[in-house]
Order: C-alpha cells, then structure tokens, then sequence
C-alpha cells in the first residue's frame, strides 16, 4: 500500500503540479442497464410491462456496480477494450445519460469531447454554431463574444466560419468541435478518443492544448484510449475496466502494465 | 408526482435563457437563405386564409349575406384560423421535438421538457406576429377597442401553456415508439375538422355532439378568440366549454408529469 501511495506522488510530480482534496466526480454503486428489444415496437409494448417472447431480448449492464472517486486536478485514463463500459461512464458524468441504480455526483463545467461532430446545428453557419453551443451552456453575450476569435483561429476554417455547417468536410466540423470544447474553459474535460483530428500538424496542435490544460491544476480531466502509450503521456491514474466492473484503480504505469498483461 | 412537476417548472425556469435564445436560432433557420426571409412566417398562412375564405365565402357562400352591420366573415375567419396555424404546428413538429432536436438529447445536458418549450415559444413568437396582423385587420374594419380584446392575451398564454404540455407529454413517447408520432399526426386532420375552426360549434344541431366537440381543446381556444374578436363575449361565460377544457388540461397536465417521470431518463438511450 505504501509502494503504491509513493508512486502515485510520483506520477503525480511527473504530470501534474497538485492535485487538491475535493472530489469533484464521484460514482457510488452505479449500475447502467441498457433493455434491448427486438424492434420500437418492442420498446414500446415494453413500457407496459409486456415482455412478448421473442421481443424483448434481454438486458446488457454497460456498468456493473462502478464505484470510484475522482479529485479535483487528477488526471484518470479509462483503460478497456471495446465495450468494456468507458464511454457510458463518460456519458454519465456528462449528465446525458443515467444511472439505472446507484449515484453519480459531479460538480463543475462539463466539456466532453466525446464525438466531436455531434451537436451542432448543420443549418447555421460556424459562427453561430458558437454562440448556439455557448448559450446551451449558458455563457453570457460577452463572454461568447470573448471566447469566439480563440476557437475560430484554433479550428482554421478561414473564410468557412461564415458558411453553413451542411457544407463542411467531416474535418472541419471536428476541428470546430475540439477547438469549442477546449476553448471554454472547462473544469472537466472529458476526452474519449478525439485526438485523432484533422492532419498532423492539427493533431500536435490539439495534444499540445490538451497537455496545457491538464497541466491546469483546476481542471479535472478524463481520458478514454486504447493506446497506453498516451494514457501515460498525460495521465497519473488509470481506472481498468471490463465488462462494466472496475477491475484495477491505481498509478497509471501499475494500470497500463495490468491493463496489458491481461487483454 | 409534485416533485415531478417542480422538476419541470424549476427546469424551464433555469434554462430560460437558453431556451429564448434557441427559439430564436430555430426561426432563424427557418427563415435562413430566403430572399423573403422573415415574410415567410406570414405568406404561408395568408395562403391558407385566402383559400378557405374563397371556398366558403366566395363559392359555399356561407360567410356572406349575414345581417347587415355585422362584422366582417374575414374576420371571423381570421380570429379562428390564425390560433389553429399555432396548434397545427404543436401538433405537427411539436409533438415530437425530441426527433428535432437529438443533439440537446444525447449530445448536450439539456432538460427534455425545456427542449418542448423551445418549440412551442418559437411557434408562439410566429403567432405573434400573425396576431399583430389580425389586430391590423381588425382596426381596419373599424372595429372598436373595447375591453373583449384584453382576453387575447390571456388566451394566447393559456394556449402557450397547454400545447407546451402537450408536446411534453408526446414528444418522450414519440421518441420512444414510431407510432405514437404517426397517430398523432393523423389525428391533426380530425382535430382541425371536428372542432369549431371553420363552423360553429353552437350551430350543430345535435346536443350531446356539440357537448363532444366542447372537448377538443381547440374548439375551447378557437371560439374564445372568435369570443374576443368577432362575438364579443367572455369566454368564462359558457360553462360547458371551460368545464371540458379545464378537464383536457387537467387530464394533460397529470399524464405529462406521469410520463415525464416515467421516461425522461430513459429517452436519451432510446434516440
């Protein structure tokens, strides 16, 4: 226990300048169920508690009792293979997903860069895709004015910004989405797999902003990848997981060599 | 259940500024890249009106020949017409919004039954807008200013507030089934013909047909507007029509919040 207290500081002193007592994210119990039909129709008698056989398929527990705390400053890697339950724990602590038992807290902005051509409006131009995003968040007319140059200049859309959405390529959209989701400022940053944006020299640039704000000692930040070569670039905790249940919590070299050493 | 409801009142008071500002955005859309942008929202219901004051006016000739001094049947027309242009939309695109807008579902942490009042204030600002125009109408004919008229503002919030209901309570199981949206979508012709929008409710010659229709809610919102503008009567004062609809909003407003506790949590897995 004492080893691993110690290698903790020191992934901690390698990645991060301090990390504070708060726990901002906390899962306790979290169970998420997903019911699986047949068809709509399906779904739909099964509002009413009628199971037909042949229907109602079954249920898949995309979490399975997930319990772990998160403090404010950490930097946690989510480790598994594909479908071992990372992204719907990311998805709930975005809050737009639910537990179907069980709590999870989490205070602070939210930035996720889950699937980063998701959400926005494909009729309005970049521009006002901006200030739509801004306003959902419920940032004010001056701030959406402060923050635009900054993510207009990140994504490099050039005279784009102006254009309706429908006539961007799927790397621009991207690249606006990511240049949003760093930009404002966020006290949780959510990153699932999004580092792969827009050619080389924009994949560097957006590595470099995600080390930036990582190094932030406020912002929180969540990593989801396969690769552990950059879970342990940028991060000082790796959560395992598999099949929905955690399976290892620790120093991300202990978690990365776990995490190979047994998928 | 009160929990429930505090829940949706709480919501869409905490977001309201996000709600306004994308109501906005979605007329903006609406009238994106046309040359006539924001005349839009008033020709395509001036088509309608002309239309169906040309079929019943000019060929049935039911409108004309009234009593002379009466007011005009364009406006009769008009004060029932324009209201149902907001019901027609709540009960096309809004009852399944949820379609509309995924991205505030599944992308975005946004309240569900903020995202039906997007809608319904969207819709509503239309509708104000078609209201400037009836009141235009209206003085043009020389109508007096008299105190009828203050119910229209009270009417449109009702109106506001129940269709917004409305879409909360379908749009979580539109998103959940199919055929919920396409019932309700084949529903909007029968509700248009079987409630008082181009006739008189009071001129059906059978009773308890008339106590039916009493039960549409647009027949309750069409014949007080045509109350406050043409007949000039209050709406309070038939109790048969508010007692119906004060029991569709009631039945409304319970299976809203029954459903909303119900699914409001699962319609993001569902989308």
């Amino acid at each position: 226990m004492s080893s691993d207290a110690s290698s903790l500081k020191d992934a901690k002193s390698l990645h991060k300048t301090s990390v504070s007592d708060e726990v901002v994210i906390r899962f306790d119990g979290v169970t998420k169920t997903y019911n699986l039909y047949k068809n709509d129709r399906g779904r739909f008698l099964g509002i009413f508690n009628y199971k037909k056989k042949g229907s109602f398929l079954g249920s898949v527990d995309a979490s399975k009792n997930l319990s772990f705390e998160i403090r404010k400053g950490e930097a946690v890697a989510f480790l598994g293979r594909n479908g071992a339950g990372k992204s719907t724990a990311l998805k709930m602590v975005t809050g737009v997903t639910h537990p179907t038992s069980g709590e999870v807290s989490v205070s602070g902005r939210v930035s996720a860069l889950l699937e980063l051509t998701a959400g926005f409006d494909m009729q309005l131009t970049g521009r006002e895709n901006i200030a739509l995003r801004g306003q959902i968040l419920g940032l004010s007319r001056a701030e959406i004015k402060e923050l635009e140059p900054g993510v207009v200049d990140f994504a490099e859309l050039g005279l784009y910004i102006d254009q309706p959405m429908r006539t961007y390529s799927s790397g621009m959209k991207a690249r606006l989405g990511f240049a949003f989701a760093v930009a404002i400022d966020p006290d949780i940053l959510v990153v699932d797999e999004a580092l792969s944006v827009g050619d080389r020299t924009f994949q560097r640039k957006c590595i470099e902003r995600i080390r930036e704000i990582m190094m932030d000692e406020n912002v929180t930040v969540l990593f989801v990848t396969h690769a552990s070569a950059t879970a342990k670039e940028f991060c000082s905790r790796g959560i395992v997981l598999d099949q929905g249940t955690k399976v290892f919590d620790g120093p991300i070299d202990d978690a990365t060599a776990y995490y190979e050493a047994n998928y | 259940m009160l929990g429930t409801l505090a829940t949706i009142l709480r919501d869409n008071w905490e977001w309201r500024r996000q709600i306004g500002r994308l109501a906005i955005f979605e007329l903006v859309k609406k009238s994106r890249g046309a040359v006539l942008s924001w005349a839009w929202f008033l020709i395509k219901p001036g088509m309608y009106i002309f239309c169906f004051w040309f079929a019943l006016d000019v060929g049935l000739r039911v409108g004309s020949g009234g009593e002379a001094g009466a007011p005009p049947y364009l406006l009769w027309l008009c004060a029932g017409l324009i209201p149902w242009f907001f019901m027609q939309d709540m009960l096309g695109a809004g009852i399944d919004v949820m379609h509309r807008y995924p991205y505030l579902v599944n992308k975005i942490k946004f309240p569900l039954s903020g995202i039906s009042t997007i809608f319904a204030s969207a819709t509503m600002l239309v509708q104000l807008m078609l209201m400037a125009v009836l009141f235009a109408l209206y003085f043009a004919y020389g109508m007096p200013l008299d105190p009828y008229l203050a119910q229209v503002p009270l009417l449109l919030a009702l109106m506001f507030l129940f269709w917004d209901l409305v879409s909360i309570l379908f749009s979580q199981l539109s998103a959940i089934s199919k055929d919920v949206a396409n019932l309700m979508h084949a529903m909007s012709t029968p509700f248009f013909w079987l409630s008082g929008v181009i006739f008189n409710v009071k001129s059906v010659p059978v009773d308890w047909i008339q106590a039916i229709l009493y039960f549409n809610p647009i027949t309750f919102f069409v014949t007080s507007f045509r109350g406050a503008f043409y007949d000039k009567t209050w709406f309070w004062e038939d109790p048969l029509m508010c007692g119906g609809f004060a029991a569709v909003f009631a039945l409304t407003l319970v299976a809203a919040v029954l459903v909303y506790r119900q699914f409001n949590e699962e319609v993001a897995d569902v989308l």
